[in-house]
């Protein structure tokens, strides 16, 4: 039967053999291209990601100028230009597009342009970003801020179209509300939820157009890193940098989730 | 709980189980199985190559039919030496990624970059192409001399030629590598860097095509020094793997390889054929015109004949001091663990450079 409830320990015993089938599939790869070549390193097996390990977490530089680990560098590097980027393309979409929502002559000379520039990757317009902002931090910032923007601040501007209703703002109106007041009261509060639901949505995107970024101009982060040790198939490093993509998704997306129960409560219901 | 559950908890371990036998099938399908065998069906080989003047003569082969791309179709010199060569024409990166996974049976690869997947696939090197005369170059706006260059940073692709040019020639300059940083960035992302006035790119070291782009498209830009003043260091070539070539017809494979790049390098020789041959190239090569590409063919000089290859690998300037000093470029940048052996004409080292080929085309004349 369709959606039939299933035990929680079922679900937790289901969720694990998820993992260790996926931990199979991967251990029956890499015997196989060891049948092809006995020191592959493409499909790595153990051993060889305890070398990756020690390679990446070992100290660079020299001993009169020691400096952090690969890993340590690559991480502050990305995280610093995600967090950045990503804070700066909300705040700027939220405000935005709570703009556009609230006011007929904003949204009408935005939306178009809005909508047109939401389709294009921003990858895809890297020398014009050279021109405007050069090819430092500056650049990786405003690639993963734009990047997200739009799309975003679309999405933030639809959801006050279609969620928050005509009646509620007049009533706030009748009330004796001031415009800032409905904006926050009835505007703001309304779309924090689905506001929250997007960040998360845009976590993904935000990490492709950054790493896409790093791989072309990057010299540290994790992007530099995957292109380097792929480039010469040192595949136990690049898996684990990837793993570490991954998690940082699912924390990122739990955090969001968790936020969202704290702040609005009502939204579940 | 229900028999229902367990239903589908066998179907979901099926699924699984039932991803083995297709996966085991990829080596064979991406044509690097060994299905030949004794039958007249010749033996498949897959031959990795990129944009770049004297590999882009296998994509000319195809259209012209000395080759043909696709597996189970044969091209003219296929049916010669009855092998069945499948043509990838993928970016560079994608191909050093191919044969490290012995997706590919043999690339088109530079002498340095074969040191690292040979430390892990024994490799064997049928075919010197070119050689880089200029191909490589250090370009600079605002910057004229390399006194001026001096703690500005270059920017190119780290671990690449373009660093090892970078460094080679600083030193045969009598000058200090570490006074002239050098840091990552995509070779063509460093050209439209600089093409564009990024005020944070003021140097960039990169290859052909972007060389030549770079110097006419940023009238602002000089040239510092480029790879004319290390020739014969920096090689293109054809690598096989040593396990392919053991392999049934994988003798033939490379011998069609060689027979193929020659057969094209006679009619660029051919005043009848060479510009429409060059003109082919260019097509194959960043869509360059014929102009541009008299211009590529100087700077990336082919060895044309089989005398011209055997005369490089024989020479003693290129065994005992280029590739060792190669080798030591790569283990200082990290890019191999621990250097591969290099020999000439000896089975047992991991880079092998083999001029079998080479001699059985020049007696083939």
């Amino acid at each position: 039967m369709i959606r039939r409830p299933i035990p929680r320990w079922l679900v937790v015993l289901l969720g694990i053999l998820g993992v260790f089938s996926l931990l199979a599939v991967y251990g029956g790869l890499s015997y196989r291209q060891s049948l092809v070549n006995e020191k592959q390193k493409v499909i790595p097996g153990l051993q060889a990601f305890g070398d990756g390990v020690t390679r990446m977490t070992a100290p660079q530089g020299s001993e009169e100028t020691p400096k952090p680990s690969m890993l340590v560098t690559d991480l502050r590097a990305t995280y610093w230009r995600l967090f950045l980027g990503t804070g700066l393309g909300v705040v700027l979409s939220v405000v935005v597009g709570i703009a556009m929502g609230a006011y007929r002559w904003i949204a009408a000379p935005l939306a178009p342009i809005i909508s047109f520039l939401a389709k294009i990757p921003p990858t895809a317009m890297l020398p014009i970003y050279f021109v405007l902002v050069g090819s430092d931090q500056t650049m990786f910032t405003t690639m993963v801020a734009l990047g997200i923007f739009f799309t975003m601040a679309q999405s933030v501007y639809q959801s006050i179209v279609n969620d928050v209703k005509d009646e509620a703002i007049d009533k706030a109106y009748t009330l004796g509300a001031s415009d800032p007041e409905i904006v926050y009261e009835v505007i703001w509060k309304q779309v924090l939820p689905p506001i929250l639901d997007n960040i998360r949505l845009q976590i993904g995107p935000a990490m492709i157009f950054l790493l896409a970024a790093e791989m072309l101009v990057g010299a540290e982060g994790m992007g530099y890193r995957i292109r380097m040790e792929s480039r010469v198939l040192n595949m136990s490093i690049v898996y684990i940098y990837l793993c570490i993509l991954g998690f940082t998704g699912l924390i990122g997306d739990w955090c969001l989730l968790w936020l969202r129960k704290k702040l609005c409560p009502w939204y579940d219901r | 709980m229900t028999k229902k559950h367990w239903i589908f908890v066998c179907l979901f371990g099926a699924a699984f189980a039932g991803c083995e036998p297709s996966n085991k099938s990829t080596p064979n399908s991406t044509g690097s199985g060994t299905a030949g065998t004794s039958s007249a069906k010749p033996a498949t080989f897959t031959l990795a190559w990129s944009e770049y003047p004297s590999w882009s003569v296998f994509g000319v082969a195809d259209e012209i039919g000395l080759l043909n791309k696709e597996a189970g179709k044969l091209g003219e010199l296929e049916k010669k030496w009855n092998v069945d060569i499948v043509l990838k024409g993928v970016d560079y990166d994608t191909c050093l990624q191919m044969y490290g996974s012995n997706t590919a049976d043999a690339v088109c690869i530079t002498n340095m970059d074969t040191l690292g997947p040979a430390t892990d696939r024994a490799s064997v090197a049928i075919l010197p192409t070119s050689t880089s005369v200029g191909a490589d170059a250090c370009i600079a706006v605002g910057v004229n001399d390399l006194e001026g260059l001096k703690g500005k940073t270059t920017r190119g692709l780290e671990r690449s030629v373009s660093q090892y040019a970078f460094e080679r020639i600083l030193i045969k300059k009598g000058l200090n590598p570490k006074d002239y940083p050098f840091s990552n960035m995509d070779p063509g992302a460093a050209a439209s860097a600089l093409q564009t006035g990024d005020s944070n790119v003021q140097s960039i070291m990169v290859w052909n095509p972007f060389v030549m782009q770079t110097l006419r498209d940023q009238p602002k830009s000089k040239k510092l020094f480029d790879s004319s003043e290390i020739p014969e260091e920096i090689i293109d070539m054809v690598v096989v793997g040593k396990d392919s070539l053991a392999k049934e017809g994988g003798k033939a494979f490379a011998s069609c390889i060689v027979e193929t790049f020659y057969a094209i390098n006679q009619r660029m020789a051919d005043p009848k054929t060479a510009d429409k041959t060059l003109v082919a190239i260019g097509a194959n090569f960043s869509s360059l015109g014929l102009e541009d590409m008299k211009q590529v063919v100087q700077q990336t000089r082919f060895y044309k004949s089989p005398e011209e290859a055997l005369k490089l690998l024989s020479s003693e300037e290129f065994r005992t001091k280029t590739m060792p000093a190669v080798a030591e470029f790569c283990v200082e940048h990290k890019i191999v663990e621990k250097k591969p052996s290099i020999g000439f004409d000896s089975a047992d080292s991991q880079v092998n450079f083999d001029t079998s080929f080479l001699q059985a085309a020049t007696s083939g004349k």
